[in-house]
C-alpha cells in the first residue's frame, strides 16, 4: 500500500479501479492456495467481461446483458438482479451503501447494495465502460464522449465535467487532491479533483485502455504503444518506460516495490517500482488484457485460464481451466476463489 | 435466378476428400458432395452495380512498403500514403477524394467490416481502420453514419478498437448485441444440412441487411484451417452470417462452396464495394487464430480491388509461395497424415492441419459471378510509396 492510497479513509473511498493498488477489491492479503473444486456456479446468462466484487458475503457481478447481478458468496444463490438498458462492460465499485457501475446506454448507475433499487443515474453522451471511482463524497469517471465527470456520492448531481482529448475508457485514480486517467488521445492526464482543471497531460505512442495505479509520487500505467509508463504524479515527467512485444490494456498491480501487469504479447511482467528494472516476466496465455490481483506471495491473473504465480519468482505455481476470458479478475477472499468467464458463468472455488 | 434460390453445389475435390480414410467411416460422416444449400435474400433488392465484382472486375493494386511496420507497429502515416496511391490506382483518378467519392456518398451509412479474428497477432491494423474513416469523413459521412463491426465483440475488445478508433464512430459486435443494429434478420438466410446439424440456417446479420448502404470490406492476409486462406470472401460470408463454424467439422470442410454463395446473397453482394486487404502482417501457418510469431511475416503490404475473387487469387498465390520458401505443405495438399486433432500440434508445426483445407472457395465464387480467378486476366499492379 502506498502512502497516497494509505491517506484514503478506507472504509469510504474506493479510489480506483478494483478499490487498491493491489487490485484486491477490498479484500485482505490471501495467499490463493490451490483450489481443489468449485463450490457452486451461477449463470449470468451472458457475457462477463468485467471483474467481480465481494462485500460482506455478497459477490457483485455485472455481464454484457446490461444485469448487476448480487450473489450470496456462500451459497451462489441469486440475492436480486438489476438491469440496466444497455450492454456493460465496467468493473463495479463501492461507495457506502452503492454500488456504482457505467453502462453502454451511457449512464452510470448507483444501485442500493442491499435491495437492489436504483437510487441514481448520471446521463453522459457515450457508452461508460471505465469503473466509476469514489473519493471524499465525490464519485468520478470518464465517458467515451471524451469527458471526466466529477458528481456527488450521495445524489449524483455532476459537480463538474472535463472534456479531454479522446474517448475515456481507462479509470480514474482518484488521489486527495488530483486525478490520473489515460485517454483515447494516447495521453496520460493529471488533472485538480476539485475544478477538473487539467494540470498536466503526456503523449504516449497510441490510445489507453490501461488504468493507472499510484506508487508514491509515481503514476504507473500501460499504453497500446507496448511501453509501460512511470510518470511524476506532479508535473507528468516520464522517469521511466518499459517495452513489452505488443499493446498494452492491462492496467498495473502495485505492491511494496513491484509493479506487476500483462502484455497482450502474453506474457505476465513484474517490475521494480521506482526503477522499472525487470525482476521476471512469465507467458501466462496467448494474449493478457486484464489486471493481475496481487495476494499474499502470489500474483492472478486470468488469460484464457487462471493462473497463480510465485510474486517472487514468476513461477507458475497453479492453474486452473475455470475463468475463461482474458478480461476478468479473481477475487481472492480467505479459502475461496471467485471467478467470472466469458461465457457468463461465475464459480466459487475451494 | 430466383431470390428463393437452391443450388445444388458438387463440392470441388471431394474425391481427394476422402483419400486414405476407411470406407465404413467415411459413409457414415462424410457426404461425398455438399448438400443442397438454399439462399433466400431480401426479396425484389435492386442489384447495385457497384456490387460485387464491382467498377474494375479483375483489377488488383498491391502497394508494399516494408517500412509500413516495424516490430508489429504500424505506421499510420505510411499507410496513409499506401491508402491513396492504392485509391489512385485503382480508380484512374488523380486526387484521393475523387476515388473515394466513385464508392461513397455522403449519405451513406458506411459499413467497415474488419477482421478481429486473430488479434492481437494479427486482426485489421486499427491504424489503416482510422485511415479509411479519415477518408470516408473527408466526403462528407458524419461518424455517427459509420460502423464498423464484426461477430464477436470480444475479440474486438482484445484489440482494443474501442479506445483507438475515433470518436463517435460506432463499434457493433454483432453477435451479443442487444441494442441497435444487432442480432440477425430471420428472413435473410442460408440453409443447409452439412453434417446432421439441428439448427441448418445461417441468418443474414441485420447491420448488413437493414442499417449499412455500402461496406469497406478489411480483411488480413491470413491461411485459414478449413478454407485454405480467409481473404476478402470469408470475411464477409463468415462475418455476415451466423452459424457457419458448422461448415466445417474435422477433418471435413463445406467451406467450399458455401463461402461463394453467402456473397451472392442480397443485400450484401451489392453493398460490398471496396475490399482492403490488411497484408502489414500474413499469417502463412495456423490461421485463422494462431498468435505464434514464428508463423506470422510483416510484410507490409496494402491490397485494394473491387473484385473479391481476384484480390483473393493473389492473396492465395502469396500464402501458397511463402509456404513454399519455408518448406510447408500447399494449401491444396490434402494428405491424411497431416491432420492433426491437436490443436497445439497445429499451431506449432507447419506441416500439420485440422481439416483438407479448400482454397477453391475461390474459384467457385469466381463460378458464381462475383470476380475472376483466372491469374492470368487478373490485372495485378504492383506499386511502392
Amino acid at each position: 500500500m502506498t502512502m497516497e492510497a494509505a491517506k484514503s479513509d478506507a472504509a469510504r473511498d474506493w479510489p480506483t479501479l478494483l478499490k487498491d493498488n493491489a487490485r484486491r477489491g477490498g479484500q485482505g492479503q490471501y495467499p490463493a492456495r490451490s483450489p481443489e473444486g468449485a463450490v457452486w456456479q451461477f449463470r449470468t446468462g451472458s457475457s462477463v467481461r468485467s471483474a467481480p466484487i465481494l462485500d460482506h458475503g455478497i459477490l457483485y457481478v455485472t455481464s454484457v446483458n446490461g444485469a448487476l447481478h448480487a450473489i450470496d458468496g456462500v451459497t451462489g444463490s441469486s440475492k436480486w438482479k438489476f438491469q440496466a438498458a444497455g450492454q456493460v462492460h465496467s468493473t463495479p465499485s463501492i461507495s457506502e451503501d452503492r454500488i456504482l457501475f457505467g453502462c453502454d446506454d451511457g449512464k452510470v448507475y448507483a444501485v442500493n447494495r442491499h435491495s437492489g433499487a436504483k437510487l441514481w443515474e448520471i446521463t453522459t453522451g457515450a457508452e461508460v465502460w471505465a469503473s466509476p471511482v469514489a473519493r471524499n463524497g465525490l464519485v468520478f469517471f470518464g465517458s467515451a464522449d471524451l469527458r471526466i465527470y466529477a458528481a456527488e456520492a450521495g445524489s449524483g448531481r455532476t459537480r463538474w465535467t472535463q472534456e479531454l482529448g479522446g474517448k475515456i475508457y481507462s479509470t480514474i485514480y482518484a488521489a486527495e487532491r488530483q486525478l490520473y486517467v489515460g485517454c483515447g488521445d494516447g495521453k496520460v492526464y493529471g488533472l485538480d479533483a476539485s475544478s477538473g482543471k487539467v494540470l498536466w497531460s503526456t503523449p504516449t505512442g497510441n490510445g489507453i485502455d490501461s488504468s493507472p495505479a499510484l506508487a508514491g509520487d509515481l503514476a504507473l500505467i500501460g499504453s497500446e504503444d507496448f511501453w509501460f509508463y512511470a510518470m511524476n504524479t506532479s508535473t507528468g515527467e516520464v522517469r521511466w518506460k518499459y517495452e513489452t512485444g505488443l499493446g498494452i490494456a492491462s492496467s498495473p498491480a502495485v505492491s511494496g516495490d513491484m509493479t506487476v501487469f500483462g502484455s497482450k504479447d502474453g506474457f505476465l511482467y513484474a517490475l521494480e517500482t521506482q526503477t522499472g528494472r525487470l525482476r521476471w516476466k512469465t507467458v501466462v496465455g496467448e494474449v493478457v488484457t486484464a489486471p493481475p490481483v496481487i495476494g499474499d506471495g502470489v500474483v492472478c491473473i486470468q488469460a484464457g485460464g487462471t493462473f497463480a504465480l510465485e510474486s517472487a519468482t514468476g513461477k507458475v505455481v497453479w492453474r486452473a481451466g475455470l475463468g475463461g476470458t482474458s478480461q476478468s479478475v479473481p477475487v481472492l477472499s480467505g479459502d475461496t476463489i471467485y471467478l467470472a468467464s466469458l461465457s457468463g458463468e461465475v464459480y466459487a472455488l475451494r | 435466378m430466383d431470390r428463393r434460390n437452391f443450388v445444388k453445389a458438387s463440392c470441388i475435390g471431394s474425391a481427394s476428400l476422402l483419400m486414405g480414410l476407411d470406407p465404413i467411416s467415411r459413409a457414415e460422416v462424410v457426404p461425398r458432395e455438399a448438400p443442397a444449400i438454399e439462399l433466400q435474400g431480401i426479396p425484389n433488392y435492386k442489384p447495385s452495380p457497384l456490387g460485387m465484382p464491382g467498377s474494375f472486375p479483375g483489377r488488383v493494386i498491391e502497394v508494399r512498403e516494408p517500412n509500413a511496420i516495424a516490430s508489429n507497429r504500424v505506421s499510420q502515416p505510411i499507410v496513409r500514403r499506401m491508402l491513396e496511391q492504392a485509391m489512385k490506382e485503382l480508380t484512374g483518378e488523380t486526387s484521393s477524394r475523387e476515388a473515394w467519392g466513385k464508392f461513397i456518398d455522403p449519405k451513406d451509412m458506411v459499413g467497415i467490416k474488419i477482421n478481429p479474428s486473430g488479434a492481437p497477432a494479427c486482426c485489421s491494423s486499427p491504424e489503416i481502420v482510422r485511415e479509411i474513416i479519415n477518408s470516408v469523413q473527408a466526403l462528407g459521412v458524419p461518424p455517427r453514419n459509420i460502423v464498423v463491426y464484426d461477430r464477436y465483440s470480444y475479440e474486438i475488445d482484445i484489440a482494443s478498437y474501442q479506445t483507438l478508433l475515433p470518436p463517435g464512430v460506432r463499434i457493433l459486435g454483432i453477435q451479443e448485441a442487444f441494442a441497435r443494429g444487432g442480432g440477425y434478420e430471420p428472413s435473410v438466410y442460408c440453409d443447409a444440412n452439412f453434417f446432421g446439424e439441428w439448427e441448418t440456417r445461417s441468418y443474414m446479420a441485420s447491420v448488413v441487411a437493414h442499417e449499412v448502404t455500402k461496406i469497406i470490406n478489411v480483411p488480413t492476409m491470413k491461411d485459414h484451417s478449413a478454407s485454405g486462406v480467409t481473404g476478402c470472401l470469408k470475411n464477409l460470408a463468415y462475418g455476415t452470417f451466423n452459424n457457419v463454424a458448422r461448415s466445417h467439422r474435422a477433418p471435413y470442410s463445406f467451406t467450399n462452396p458455401l463461402i461463394g454463395l453467402m456473397c451472392t446473397v442480397e443485400p450484401l453482394r451489392s453493398k460490398s464495394v471496396l475490399h482492403i486487404m490488411d497484408g502489414m502482417r500474413q499469417v502463412w501457418h495456423g490461421g485463422p487464430l494462431t498468435q505464434v510469431q514464428q508463423f506470422i511475416d510483416q510484410p507490409g503490404i496494402l491490397l485494394m480491388a473491387t473484385d473479391p475473387v481476384a484480390l483473393d487469387t493473389i492473396e492465395l498465390e502469396a500464402i501458397e509461395k511463402k509456404r513454399s520458401e519455408r518448406g510447408a505443405p500447399s494449401l491444396w495438399h490434402h494428405d491424411p497424415n497431416s491432420i492433426t486433432g491437436d490443436s497445439n500440434a497445429f499451431y506449432h508445426d507447419a506441416s500439420k492441419n485440422l481439416f483438407f483445407r479448400q482454397p477453391g472457395h475461390i474459384a467457385e465464387a469466381a463460378k458464381l459471378g462475383l470476380g475472376v480467378a483466372d491469374v492470368k486476366q487478373i490485372d495485378h499492379r504492383l506499386l511502392s510509396v
